[in-house]
Order: C-alpha cells, then sequence, then structure tokens
C-alpha cells in the first residue's frame, strides 16, 4: 500500500515537473516553426516571468552603484500575473526587434548566437536590478496542499496540470478554429507563399515570439513558487525542455507536450528507481535512444520538410 | 562656497596638526589586508569595523607595550594578485604583524609571501591545508572545516542521542567531501549511515530523497548542501511528505537566504556557525558594542577581524617587544583566551579554535543551542 503510495507520488512529480518542461517546450516550438531557429533565450523567459512577479509582489532593491533606483508596488497575485504578463508582451515584442528581426535574412546561425546572447544578456541584466540572493514567491492559493491517501498533492502542482490542459486546448483552438491561428500555420510553413497570399509574415513573427515570451513568462510564474525565483532558474528548465522538442519531433506541438512529460516522469522514476545524482543522465539517455532509433521524434514526420 | 572652502581648509589644517603628533609619537602599526574594493567590498566593510573596534578597545586601555597602535589598511581589490601586492606592501612597510584575508584562496595565495617575510600573519579561510603547508606564520582565527563533520557527529550522536544517520549531500567538492568527512566522524560512534544520498545542484526535486529517508527509517540527517535553492526544496518537500527527521546541517540550512526561502520548512532545523551572537558573553557584548557603534549586526566577517586584534595585542604585550620570532611563539601560547568566535587554544599548526555553535532555527530566528569544542575524532 506504501509502495503504490510512494509511486503514485512519484508519478504526480514527474507529471507536474514534466508540465513545466512542455510549457517551455512549447515556446521553443512555436518559434522553431515560424522563423525556423531555435531561441535559446526561451528559458530566460520563465526565469523573467518569476522576476515579474516578484516586482509587482515585493519590489527590487535597486542597485545604488549603478544608480537604479528600488521599485516597491505591492499588488494583488492576480493583478500581478496581468501586469507580468504584459510585462512579457513588451519582451517578447522587444526581442523580435532587438534579436531577430535585424538579422532575419540572414542564415540560422547568426540567428541562433543572437538568441544566445540575448539570454546572456537577460541574465546578467536581471542580476544587477536584483541581487544574486534567490527569492521566494507565494503560491498561487493560499493552501499548501493536500494529502490524499498518503500522496501529498502540492497546490502549485495541481495548478500547473490544470493551466498545462488550458494552454493546450487553447493553443489547439487557436491554431485550428481562428483565422489568425491559420495564417501564423502559412507563415510558419512557407513564408514566401505566405507573403504572395497577403499574409503579413512580419507581424505573425511578431505575434510568434510576444506569445512565446507570455507562455514562457506564465511557465516561470507557476513554477517559482516551487523552485523560487533565481538568475539560472530557466537555464535548468529550458536544457529539459530543449530534449523534450527533440523527443516529440523537432517543431511539433503536441509532441513538445508529450516529449516534456515523457522527460518529466522518466527522470522522477529514474531517481527513485535507479539514482538522484544520475536523474538528469536518464533524461538524456531517452533523448540519445530517440536520436538513435526515431531521429524525427515520436510526432515527427520523416519526410524533410526543407531537404 | 567660500564659507564652505574655508571650513575645508580649516578642517584638513586641524586633521593635519592633529595627526603628526599621532605620527611623530612612536606608534605600533598593524597591517591589515583587506577587501576594500571589488565584488567583496560588503564584507571588508565589515572586517575593518571589527578590527577598528578592537583596535580601539586596545588603545583606551593604554595600548600595546604602553604605544598606541595604529591600523594599515591596504586594499586587496577582492583578488589573489592583489592580496599578494598588498602583502608584500605592508610587509615592506616593517610592520610587526599582519591581519590578512577570510578568503582561503586567498590566503592560499600569500602562503608564500607570509613565509618570505617572516611576520605573524592572521587569517580567516577555513581550508583545513592553510595551516599544514609546513609555513610557521600563520594563524587562522576561525575553526577549519575539518571540525564541521566531527562537530555534526558529535552534536547528533552525543547530545540528541540519535543512532539511524541519513546524510544528504550535494555532489559537488565540498558536499562530497563534507558527506566523506561525516562519514568517517560517525565511524567513531561505531555508526555506518543507514543512507548516503547524493543529488546534483540545481535538483527540481527531492522527492525521491526524501521517500528514500522514510524508508530507510533515519531519526536524523546530516546535510551537506551547497545551494540555497536546494536547501528550501528539500526543506519544504520532506515536512509535506510528513517528515518530522531531525535535521542538522552544514552551515547552508541557516543562512538568511536559505531560512527566507523555506520559511517553516526549515523551524526547528540545526546547523553549525562559528560567530552567533548569543554564544557567550563574550559574543553577546560584542554583538551589542558593534551595533551601538556601527548600527549593523555583528557577523562573522567582523568578529574573526576583532579577535585577531585582539591575540595580536595580547602576545606582542607577552613577548615584550615586536620580534617576530617571540611574537609568533605568544601566539603559539595562546590558550584559554576567550574570543568572540570562542575560546582560543592555538595548536601547532597555527589552528586556533577547535569547534563549532550549534544553531537552532526557532521560527525563523537563529537560537543558539551550544559550543562544541574538541569533537571526538
Amino acid at each position: 500500500m506504501e509502495a503504490l503510495a510512494n509511486n503514485l507520488q512519484v508519478l504526480f512529480q514527474g507529471l507536474a515537473l514534466g508540465s513545466i518542461y512542455a510549457l517551455v517546450a512549447l515556446g521553443f516550438v512555436l518559434i522553431i516553426r515560424a522563423t525556423n531557429v531555435v531561441n535559446f533565450a526561451q528559458g530566460d523567459f520563465a526565469m523573467l516571468g518569476g522576476y515579474a512577479m516578484i516586482l509587482f509582489t515585493v519590489g527590487m532593491p535597486g542597485n545604488p552603484e549603478l544608480h537604479i533606483p528600488g521599485f516597491a508596488v505591492h499588488v494583488p497575485y492576480g493583478v500581478a500575473i496581468l501586469l507580468a504578463a504584459v510585462v512579457m508582451a513588451i519582451i517578447g515584442l522587444a526581442f523580435n526587434y532587438g534579436v531577430y528581426y535585424p538579422l532575419r535574412n540572414r542564415s540560422f546561425l547568426p540567428v541562433l548566437i543572437s538568441t544566445l546572447g540575448a539570454s546572456i544578456f537577460l541574465q546578467n541584466t536581471v542580476l544587477a536590478l536584483f541581487n544574486p540572493q534567490p527569492r521566494p514567491l507565494d503560491k498561487l492559493f493560499n493552501i499548501d496542499g493536500v494529502t490524499i491517501g498518503g500522496v501529498f498533492l502540492d497546490s502549485q502542482y495541481l495548478v500547473i496540470l490544470v493551466f498545462t490542459i488550458l494552454a493546450v486546448a487553447f493553443q489547439y483552438f487557436f491554431f485550428e478554429h481562428t483565422l489568425i491561428g491559420k495564417k501564423l500555420q502559412a507563415t510558419s510553413q512557407d513564408k514566401d507563399m505566405a507573403r504572395l497570399l497577403g499574409i503579413p509574415v512580419t507581424l505573425m513573427i511578431i505575434i510568434t515570439f510576444v506569445y512565446s515570451a507570455v507562455l514562457g513568462g506564465l511557465a516561470g510564474m507557476l513554477v517559482a513558487p516551487i523552485l523560487f525565483v533565481s538568475i539560472g532558474m530557466g537555464s535548468t528548465i529550458a536544457l529539459k525542455a530543449f530534449a523534450a522538442t527533440i523527443i516529440g519531433g523537432f517543431g511539433d506541438v503536441a509532441g513538445a507536450i508529450v516529449g516534456g512529460i515523457i522527460i518529466g516522469v522518466i527522470e522522477s522514476f529514474a531517481a527513485y528507481y535507479i539514482s538522484v545524482p544520475y536523474k538528469d543522465a536518464y533524461a538524456f539517455l531517452a533523448l540519445f535512444l530517440v536520436l538513435l532509433f526515431r531521429p524525427q521524434g515520436i510526432f515527427g514526420e520523416k519526410v524533410s520538410e526543407k531537404a | 562656497m567660500r564659507r564652505l572652502f574655508l571650513g575645508c581648509l580649516a578642517t584638513s589644517i586641524a586633521a593635519a596638526v592633529l595627526s603628526v603628533p599621532a605620527l611623530a609619537a612612536d606608534t605600533i602599526k598593524i597591517g591589515l589586508v583587506n577587501e576594500t574594493t571589488g565584488p567583496n567590498a560588503e564584507a571588508g566593510v565589515y572586517t575593518v569595523n571589527g578590527a577598528r573596534l578592537a583596535l580601539e578597545e586596545i588603545n583606551k586601555a593604554g595600548g600595546i607595550l604602553g604605544k598606541q597602535v595604529e591600523l594599515l589598511l591596504e586594499d586587496n581589490q577582492s583578488t589573489n594578485p592583489g592580496t599578494v601586492l598588498a602583502y608584500s606592501k605592508l610587509a615592506g612597510e616593517g610592520v610587526p604583524a599582519v591581519i590578512g584575508p577570510i578568503r582561503s584562496t586567498q590566503t592560499q595565495a600569500i602562503s608564500p609571501s607570509v613565509a618570505k617575510a617572516g611576520i605573524p600573519t592572521m587569517f580567516g579561510g577555513t581550508d583545513p591545508s592553510l595551516t599544514h603547508t609546513g609555513n610557521p606564520w600563520l594563524f587562522r582565527c576561525r575553526p577549519n572545516d575539518s571540525f564541521s563533520s566531527l562537530v555534526i557527529a558529535d552534536f547528533g550522536v552525543n547530545t540528541l542521542k540519535l543512532k539511524k544517520w541519513a546524510i544528504v549531500h550535494s555532489t559537488d567538492a565540498f558536499g562530497t567531501g563534507g558527506m566523506n568527512a561525516l562519514v568517517q566522524a560517525l565511524k567513531a560512534y561505531d555508526i555506518t549511515p543507514v543512507l548516503v544520498q547524493g543529488y546534483t545542484n540545481n535538483s527540481q526535486d527531492f522527492t525521491p530523497i526524501v521517500l528514500a529517508i522514510k524508508k530507510a527509517g533515519a531519526d536524523v540527517i546530516g546535510s551537506y548542501m551547497t545551494n540555497s535553492p536546494d536547501v528550501g526544496i528539500f526543506a519544504k518537500q520532506l515536512r509535506q511528505l510528513g517528515l518530522t527527521t531531525t535535521w542538522i546541517g552544514s552551515p547552508s540550512v541557516i543562512t538568511e537566504t536559505a531560512r527566507n526561502l523555506a520559511g517553516p520548512g526549515l523551524y526547528g532545523v540545526y546547523g553549525i556557525a562559528d560567530f552567533t551572537p548569543g554564544a557567550s558573553p563574550e559574543a553577546k557584548a560584542y554583538a551589542d558594542k558593534y551595533k551601538a557603534k556601527y548600527n549593523l549586526e555583528a557577523d562573522v566577517y567582523s568578529s574573526w577581524a576583532y579577535d585577531a586584534m585582539n591575540i595580536l595585542a595580547r602576545a606582542i604585550n607577552q613577548a615584550k617587544g615586536t620580534n617576530p620570532e617571540a611574537i609568533r611563539k605568544a601566539i603559539l601560547a595562546t590558550c584559554g583566551y576567550k574570543g568572540v568566535e570562542g575560546a582560543y587554544c592555538f595548536d601547532e599548526n597555527g589552528d586556533g579554535l577547535s569547534g563549532y555553535n550549534i544553531v537552532r532555527n526557532d521560527n525563523g530566528q537563529i537560537a543558539f543551542i551550544k559550543h562544541i569544542n574538541n569533537p571526538k575524532k
């Protein structure tokens, strides 16, 4: 009985962490589809989301050395999430114009390096604005969690699971059943053709960056009460999310979700049954096996899109 | 503007007039290699505060050898090369003794210069090997790291009477080293831990470790964890899954950041610390004086320098002169001196302290429990 409870506990943690990977992976996939580029700053969107929440719930101390004044506002949690989402949207817009747009006609590599540079820039900017100490953030609901049959369900993890399901449902509806969603799909499949058909490609790409930044930011806000807010919080998540993207199928939305969950559950059970220090290794072993036996990923199509 | 100028002029003349006799009179100058600029500048301020407070008291009590004492500050820019330069400059000025850095790496960097200069040098770095390189001029005013595991084992086994140990450690150099030392320390009590569990830094989930501790039936957890977020997540998950196991950790479990992150998750947890305001009448008096003078809470960055200054003053007085060899012998003979970090008794290697304070997190506040000196090896 206890063994069952323990296994369920491990499964629950795995699903919850997997959902976070999935949310970040979703952001990866959208940008890959729109621009054919991996955005290495995707994890930093999560970090920025976490810090935006700190900004609106606790404020920031400022940095006298750089003449940056402190900032203190205390708004209700729900309002803070909305404000943080707005901040993320603005960051997404700035990211598009600052990091992607100037290099849009260049090849894959310069844009990739540009996102890598943006990641370093964002982390150090936050370091200068806030101090390096990690910060706690309250949970969305004022209860720690519930214990059912010996399994502790963290309220924040439940929120994460529910949000992931909603995000996936929204994304499906948005892309399949709205005109703008279809325009976005057309843009990602063939930019030149989309442009010929009168679709504003530049605007579509802006929307993609804004949407990815908000989604990544929300992932960060959701996970912050559990993993705390720190400069490096996005990097670890992004690495797993990237692996999830490849396992699921490079650029496939359903694949990102499934890949994220798979990684979360594998590492959770591997840590419980085999070894805690090597749990990351099992997640990446899964990645290795997928690359070896099904390089296109679980949901990927075998035909290469741009042969 | 004119008045301001005249004011400045008057002040500078006054300063010049006042300082000339002080310089001209025969004083004893003690060197201080300090982090005045660079990333550790904040800690550097505290170190100077501690040394100055001691200096003031020494001078009020009649100085050293009947002479007033001065502090010669040299900035090391928080770097190793800076420390070497600063130390050489002080040695060149002919000071009889130096208070060196609190960082192990900087202490290691100046060790050859210290041996060459041949003047007693106090330091605060806690890497055990620093006093074991055959350099007779280095004296440590803090407990070294080799005592931390001995104190954790001593407190758990002798004071709390707990025998079923689970060790949780980071797999980095600090965590693995601490784990090995704790396993060794427990061996002295014929105890083999029921669980030794490593994790990589920045783990997002500690559920498997908590379940393993539960399964092993441990009644005490000893920990060497490096990063505060890991401490916070582990502490929360431990309590969420219903474990109330006693926990004695390396200093990372009682840092302000960890307490801030974990909240109630760390209540009741024991940690080891060197300077603790409540640990002794001396420590309490020091914390009060420090607060009154600087309006800051006293911490380890200031306390060790305060002790170092006082020990040097005592030693020079006992040596009845500034001959380095005589001062060295007097420092080594110091035993039973009650400093604010604890009672000093220098061993032949130059280690002044051999114990830690055990403190407990009582609803977020640090409470002193006991001081453990010379734990069983």
